[in-house]
């Protein structure tokens, strides 16, 4: 974005006027690429470029914000007009636009977009040949300009592939759900044909699901998910009242449990260097020996010690709310073969297709996809989908002390919507056990 | 770069096969809670463009014209299968000028008293969200298509929580309204929604007759939607059979708009007439592929993503509605479905239903008492046949698209 900072910071003055007030402007490009893939073939090419500026002013809990299409000048002035406008203060003076200059980047399109989709070709020929994926490509550009702090901007880019394959299996062919959410890379690519390798191993007939009680290990990486709900949301600084907000410190789970929101995490899909106010994140602990933890917060939501870094939007047309961005739980010293065996009898999940949080009451849900029956300590049926249920505080409690060796990125996990605002999240945890978990079979 | 000049670009790309749409929008919206009052313009600005290059379809989207130019080639270089074009329609219809975007009107204490009064002080209104609205939208193509039209909304979100000591429960209702604000009736939904689940009262029966709210109703048909889509229909689908005599459900956004996201007219179609299966939509693709002709649903949800087959204002219809008072009436021993606590799962081809809602068990007419949760689960094609009755309450629910249901009588279903 070629923006001349020091005019806008002018043009934003008269709105900066007491402590506490916020006036900035936000910027963003994004390109994105999406192709639709069929058994080996791409049946749709699509192609986003988009440009887009907001400007926001607060103070106290009045709020004034306007975005428009474009990210050059007069996109800024437009913005900050209307806000200046609706603020009641001396509308910005029209005066014709410069010419936007496109930066070499964002002319180039999706640099990787070819590259990627010959490798995606090999990968999905040799694993899942028969398959309907959709393929995204997306890089953001975002700037911050803000009153009484300096600009800031970041470049993210982002893989993720969602679908279904059909898997070659001992009890027959079968569809599977698939999802990949990463950074984009070549890591991430290698990464991916190892996940889908994973997913398509034969399995036996699952069986469904008994409905019931039942204790469970999350296992590969998919605890994340569990805790991106029933910590991350309620923690939020804009949750509302929570099982959790009426118990600042207190005990709530095994003094082994360390979970932290951490956006520095840039192997991750939720990972950024600035967050969309252009704030440097910093790890939030949710959960820390045990103990409800602090609150994920914006420059809006942010007591004296300042934002967190939490404060994102799904693009430049909605302000900013406080949001978590990767659920990172630390790892214990147990390894896989332990884990069953103090199990005994129960399930073992390893993938989430998604899940949601009531906030007020703490209760949860999350789809799993399949499971494996645990007996005596030794993997049993393969069980069908089926849906886990509970609630926030009696879950937390029902963690077992002894937590797995190795934490795993779960890149299942990728985009979280509220509020009508979808944002990349991420998330990484070691095998746990919970006991007492509500289960019932998937339609 | 102008339309006129991005329709020459696609023109020597795509002789014959290229459409291009443009959406200017400008939106008026106020988010109110206890803790923020917030006023939001948007002036958002889309163009996307849609062509068969190298035999292979392609879609480019961008918030301008430069950009759009800029995205042509970078989408017409991936290798893409093979598709055939569908037949573009042609007709030309300008705008007349558009009155500016009023802001929505300032609700929230009314609401909040609304909401305190409905629920006898038991559930708060958290926030909420309105939202007006004008789009314009131009669609030029290559056989000579130019039509432009104007959308108006004015919708919103709003939150509420009820408590009770060791209870909450947390609710969020979007609506639209088609003319004035309805704060009543907002109020009382989000009252029950929010109430009922905490009265830990279960369902005091395994089966019987089941009444469904307008906003259940409209959820369910929305789930059935595809059955009225392009492809094979389930094998358990009866054409003369697929649901009660009473039932005919009609689409037709003709009041909303003109034309569909392809230009193609709107019109009224029937896709159920008492109770046998009597049309399927068609965008331009589906159309090609089975020989029919498009019914003008070809949706675009967004500039961002092409035209792709869809309902667009789907609801129930009924040669002989009853009163909402005479379908109680006749629920003899039977559950009132007052809102859904998850979301309704449909599995079309498995012919399966799940519904988990909180409601008021009804026995001889009368309501006997809230019920905190029930689940009523069977197969979709018994449900759709003992659809025995429909209100006279029409209304209308985003789902995305518009789903419009009144008060619905299941003449029997299994609960647990």
């Amino acid at each position: 974005m070629n923006w001349d900072d020091d005019s806008i910071l002018r043009w934003l003055e008269p709105l900066g006027g007491r402590e506490g007030d916020l006036a900035e402007v936000f910027g963003e490009t994004l390109t994105e690429t999406s192709l639709e893939w069929r058994d080996g073939e791409i049946r749709e090419a699509r192609v986003r470029r988009e440009q887009g500026t907001s400007a926001r002013w607060r103070r106290g809990r009045s709020e004034q914000f306007a975005s428009v299409a474009g990210a050059d000048e007069a996109a800024v002035r437009e913005a900050v007009r209307a806000l200046r406008a609706s603020a009641g203060r001396e509308p910005l003076p029209i005066r014709a636009a410069r010419g936007a200059t496109p930066d070499a980047e964002t002319e180039a399109g999706f640099p990787a977009a070819e590259r990627t989709a010959r490798r995606l070709a090999a990968i999905l020929g040799r694993h899942a040949p028969r398959h309907a994926f959709t393929l995204r490509l997306r890089q953001t550009e975002r700037r911050v300009v803000a009153t009484g702090r300096p600009t800031a901007s970041a470049t993210r880019r982002l893989f993720s592939l969602e679908g279904r394959f059909t898997a070659v299996s001992r009890a027959g062919d079968e569809q599977r759900l698939f999802a990949f959410h990463a950074p984009m890379s070549d890591e991430a690519l290698d990464e991916l044909k190892t996940a889908l390798a994973d997913a398509a191993a034969p399995r036996d007939r699952a069986v469904p699901v008994p409905a019931g009680e039942a204790d469970a290990i999350l296992a590969g990486g998919c605890a994340a998910v569990l805790f991106h709900e029933i910590l991350g949301h309620p923690l939020e600084a804009d949750a509302g009242v929570s099982p959790l907000r009426a118990l600042p410190e207190a005990r709530v789970a095994v003094a082994d449990l360390e979970v932290i929101d951490d956006a520095r995490r840039l192997d991750l899909f939720g990972g950024y260097e600035r967050d969309d106010e252009g704030t440097v994140p910093r790890p939030v602990k949710l959960v820390a020996s045990g103990l409800v933890g602090s609150q994920l917060t914006d420059r809006a939501h942010a007591p004296a010690a300042g934002s967190t870094g939490h404060g994102r939007r799904s693009g430049p047309a909605e302000p900013p709310l406080p949001r978590g961005a990767n659920v990172v739980v630390s790892g214990g010293a147990t390894d896989p073969e332990e884990m069953l065996r103090r199990l005994g009898n129960g399930i073992w999940i390893d993938e989430f297709l998604g899940g949601s949080v009531e906030i007020a009451s703490g209760s949860f849900r999350l789809r799993f996809p399949r499971a494996r029956r645990v007996r005596r300590g030794r993997f049993a049926d393969e069980l069908g989908p089926g849906v886990l249920a509970g609630e926030l505080l009696p879950t937390l409690e029902a963690i077992e002390p002894a937590l797995g060796r190795e934490v795993r990125a779960y890149r299942g996990l990728g985009w979280c919507a509220r509020a009508g605002q979808v944002v990349p999240v991420g998330g990484a945890a070691p095998d746990l056990i919970i006991r007492r978990l509500g289960v019932r079979p998937e339609l | 770069m102008t339309g006129d000049d991005l329709g020459a670009l696609l023109a020597r790309r795509s002789p014959g096969h290229w459409e291009l749409y443009r959406k200017t929008a400008e939106t008026r919206e106020i988010d109110a809670s206890p803790a923020l009052e917030r006023a939001a313009w948007r002036r958002e600005a889309g163009w996307a463009a849609r062509w068969w290059e190298a035999g292979a379809p392609r879609f480019a989207a961008a918030s301008d014209a430069d950009g759009l130019a800029l995205a042509l080639p970078e989408a017409a270089r991936l290798t893409v299968a093979a598709g055939e074009p569908p037949a573009w329609p042609a007709k030309k219809k300008s705008l007349d000028g558009a009155a500016a975007v009023e802001p929505p009107p300032a609700l929230f204490e009314d609401l909040l008293r609304a909401v305190a009064a409905a629920s006898r002080g038991e559930a708060v209104l958290a926030g909420l969200t309105l939202r007006r609205g004008r789009a314009e939208e131009r669609i030029v193509n290559a056989a000579g298509l130019d039509v432009a039209q104007e959308h108006r909304v004015f919708d919103g979100v709003a939150r509420c929580v009820a408590r009770r000591p060791g209870r909450a429960r947390e609710v969020r209702l979007p609506f639209r309204w088609e003319s004035a604000p309805e704060t009543e009736t907002l109020a009382r939904r989000l009252a029950d929604a929010a109430t009922l689940p905490l009265s830990d009262r279960p369902t005091p029966f395994s089966s019987g007759q089941w009444l469904l709210d307008p906003a259940v109703g409209a959820a369910l048909l929305a789930a059935i939607a595809p059955l009225f889509l392009d492809g094979k229909p389930p094998r358990w689908v009866v054409r003369e059979k697929l649901a009660g005599p009473a039932v005919s459900i009609v689409d037709d956004a003709s009041r909303d708009a003109a034309f569909d996201g392809e230009g193609v007219a709107s019109r009224r179609m029937l896709l159920v007439e008492h109770g046998t299966l009597a049309g399927r939509l068609h965008d331009l693709s589906s159309a090609r592929r089975t020989g029919a002709t498009s019914t003008g649903h070809g949706v675009r949800p967004s500039f961002r993503l092409p035209p792709q087959l869809g309902p667009r204002r789907l609801f129930f219809e009924t040669a002989s509605p009853s009163s909402s008072a005479a379908l109680l009436a006749g629920v003899t021993k039977g559950l009132f479905a007052s809102a859904l606590t998850a979301p309704l799962r449909v599995d079309l081809p498995a012919d399966r239903y799940e519904a988990e809602f909180t409601g008021v068990s009804i026995v001889g007419g009368r309501a006997q008492g809230p019920v905190a949760g029930a689940r009523a689960r069977g197969r979709v094609s018994e449900l759709l046949r003992r659809i025995a009755g429909l209100s006279t309450d029409l209304q209308f629910f985003p789902a995305p698209f518009l789903a419009g249901s009144p008060t619905v009588y299941v003449e029997r279903a299994s609960f647990d």
